[in-house]
């Protein structure tokens, strides 16, 4: 029992088929893994290898062809649409490649979003939105709306945005997708050191092996398939050898297919 | 969602699209002003109505008179004729359907006697049944005739005329006290030859009631019990020569009116075509209101179909604005949803924006609603006062309301409003509900 419960989410037996026309495509192809409490786990693979599309399996976002997905030991493919909204009310915290920010709304008003979804006070809300806010360095810019922000500072609105009601897990798809490199760290470093300081899970999508290096693991998707669960936690064992494969070949791939937004 | 922040949302997007907010509720604003102008309309032709029947009788009154007027189709006066009124007629009208009461009235002139003074007087004897069917006013003092005691003589509130001395000069009238001044009345001497040897007839009023003021018919006329009057008339008879009092018994068994009432304003046209084919002439104050009545209907429904097209027009307008703020906000709804908004908050959210548009169309409109009152009672005297003067009240025109708002009205239409923005908003806003996370957060804007 106390194994189980450690495991935070598991997915067993995903599988995603896609039906364009008559046309069928398998995007998550029979995928098995689980993710513990804490662990800050990576998503890795190229475009197109069903990363995304898994990562929004795993939050509820898309419906399973098959298998199933339990979050905290509830099978999220078979709750009601009012109790996922819940479920994710209280669990679950979401970052964005394209930040995903309101724009009639100030950085204020869209970390204060979730909070507002879960009949939270207006005082208490305002309040935790603020702290929130000048954690990932945006106390000066909380009357901002999104369009008056450069794309760190909205990522930061997101991140924000994505802890704010402290969530046990948050899911991450490609957050510095649209990010130069230096912000890139930046944003990582605050999704780390926030995911640390509470103890929480994240899932993160990420075609970069630069960013997968935060990861304490790495699950390498390639086409639709866990090609491989690389454990860096342990860095004393076998730490370079885990990590050269992953640092050669998914760079050729990259390199050979032009960069692709999912 | 608390209530309100959803409040706090709907508004903000409401004025996110100012312009088109403005457009869509001026649409509910024309609505509801139509809506407003026309059953105040309504209503000041009701209140018109009503003071036209206190003024001049009971819309549902027929009578039928001696003197019977023709009218040709047109409705203009063609001459008059004599028609016999008596008992079986009576039987025959009390026959017709839809007849409620039915009495015939007995007119007879004659003086009140007060000391040397006299004041001329006509009454009209009737059925005292008919002193209640007819709903004759109440009284400053006295009772209406009963079974037990029917000797009671009604005046109208100013009857009877004043009384003057007819031997003086001075024609000074004097003011006498129908509760406690002695007061006889009797016959007119003229009419027949008195018997010689018998005393001249006339009979103390001992029991006299007063009515109230209605501003009617009944002010100026004097009432009596049928059976009672035939009771003194016989008596009066009894002092005529024997050749007098053969011709004036026989006036009895003829009325000078027949007068009925029927149990519905909508019937009154066919109870008076029946009388018609029994070979009478009969009116009506309905006959005079009637193409009144019709205009100002058609206008009405004229102003309700306005009403009801620019509601429609509008409720597809509040739709129209819905469905286009949903798909400019396909984006935000599915990060919203997977931010953990319920199904339910979105669905009211866009309600809330629908509803909101026509409650402040609603409002505008009941605001703007109030300003025409004012103006159609101020100016609009040469359309509307045609309509309904009709020709009978017209000495009453001067500062009459067109248009009377009643209390409950701009709730009606502030109600109508707000139900038209929410049933055209609750389909886009099913929509907005089944939109698909992934898909929504997919679209670009």
């Amino acid at each position: 029992m106390k194994d189980k419960q450690e495991y935070i989410i598991e997915v067993k037996n995903a599988k995603k088929i896609y039906r364009m026309g008559s046309e069928r495509i398998t995007a998550v192809d029979d995928v098995s893994f689980s993710i513990r409490k804490g662990e800050f786990c990576c998503l890795y693979g190229s475009s197109g290898s069903g990363k995304s599309t898994l990562l929004n399996l795993m939050a509820g976002i898309e419906k399973l062809t098959n298998g199933q997905i339990m979050i905290k030991g509830r099978n999220i493919h078979r709750m009601s649409e009012k109790g996922l909204a819940k479920f994710r009310q209280n669990n679950l915290g979401f970052v964005f490649q394209s930040y995903n920010l309101l724009n009639s709304m100030t950085a204020l008003e869209n970390v204060e979003l979730p909070l507002v979804f879960k009949h939270m006070k207006m005082k208490q809300r305002r309040k935790l939105a603020l702290d929130m806010l000048k954690k990932v360095g945006l106390g000066e810019r909380t009357k901002h709306k999104p369009t008056e922000m450069s794309g760190g500072q909205q990522q930061r609105v997101g991140i924000a945005r994505a802890f704010v009601s402290n969530p046990e897990i948050v899911f991450a798809d490609e957050p510095t997708g649209n990010l130069d490199s230096k912000t890139s760290m930046e944003v990582m470093d605050i999704i780390k050191n926030m995911a640390r300081a509470n103890n929480q899970t994240i899932v993160m999508v990420t075609h970069d092996p630069n960013l997968a290096q935060y990861a304490d693991r790495i699950i390498h998707i390639f086409d639709g398939k866990v090609d491989e669960i690389i454990d860096l936690k342990n860095k004393d064992t076998k730490d370079s050898d885990l990590l050269s494969p992953l640092n050669t070949r998914p760079l050729v791939e990259s390199e050979m297919l032009p960069a692709e937004q999912t | 969602m608390r209530i309100s922040d959803r409040l706090r949302m709907g508004i903000r997007s409401l004025f996110r699209r100012k312009v088109r907010t403005l457009l869509t509720v001026l649409g509910v604003v024309i609505g509801c002003l139509f809506i407003i102008i026309t059953i105040s309309i309504g209503h000041g032709m009701d209140k018109s109505f009503e003071t036209q029947v206190k003024e001049y009788g009971s819309l549902t009154t027929i009578t039928v008179d001696t003197y019977g007027v023709i009218y040709d189709e047109d409705g203009n006066w063609a001459g008059s004729k004599e028609q016999k009124l008596d008992k079986n007629l009576l039987e025959q009208i009390k026959a017709i359907d839809h007849v409620r009461a039915v009495t015939p009235v007995v007119r007879a002139e004659g003086e009140l006697i007060f000391g040397r003074y006299r004041s001329g007087i006509s009454i009209s004897a009737m059925d005292k049944e008919a002193f209640k069917e007819f709903e004759f006013p109440d009284l400053s003092f006295g009772q209406y005739p009963t079974d037990e005691d029917n000797s009671t003589i009604l005046f109208g509130f100013y009857q009877p005329w004043e009384f003057y001395d007819p031997n003086s000069r001075m024609w000074t009238p004097v003011q006498v006290d129908l509760e406690k001044d002695k007061i006889a009345f009797k016959f007119y001497s003229w009419q027949y030859e008195r018997n010689e040897r018998k005393r001249e007839f006339s009979i103390p009023l001992n029991n006299i009631a007063k009515m109230e003021e209605t501003k009617s018919e009944f002010d100026y006329n004097t009432y009596m019990d049928l059976e009672y009057f035939q009771k003194i008339y016989l008596q009066y008879c009894n002092t005529l020569t024997l050749e007098d009092r053969k011709k004036a018994i026989k006036v009895l068994d003829e009325y000078q009116q027949i007068r009925l009432n029927v149990d519905n304003i909508d019937n009154v046209e066919e109870v008076q075509d029946k009388i018609r084919e029994l070979g009478f002439q009969s009116e009506s104050l309905l006959q005079y209101l009637q193409p009144t009545i019709d205009a100002s209907k058609t206008l009405q429904l004229i102003f309700f179909f306005l009403g009801a097209v620019s509601m429609f027009v509008s409720a597809i307008s509040i739709a129209n604005t819905m469905v286009m703020s949903i798909y400019e906000r396909t984006k935000e709804i599915g990060v919203m949803k997977v931010l953990g908004c319920v199904v339910k908050d979105i669905r009211l959210l866009f309600l809330f924006e629908a509803g909101m548009i026509g409650f402040l169309g609603g409002t505008i409109g009941v605001g703007l609603g109030y300003l025409a009152s004012f103006l159609i009672n101020k100016y609009g005297e040469p359309i509307f006062g045609a309509l309904m003067g009709g020709g009978v009240a017209m000495g009453d025109m001067q500062g009459a309301t067109f248009s009377i708002i009643p209390i409950y009205l701009p709730f009606l239409a502030l109600g109508i409003s707000i139900c038209v923005g929410l049933l055209s908003g609750y389909f886009p806003a099913r929509r907005a509900t089944k939109i698909s996370a992934i898909e929504a957060m997919r679209t670009e804007n």
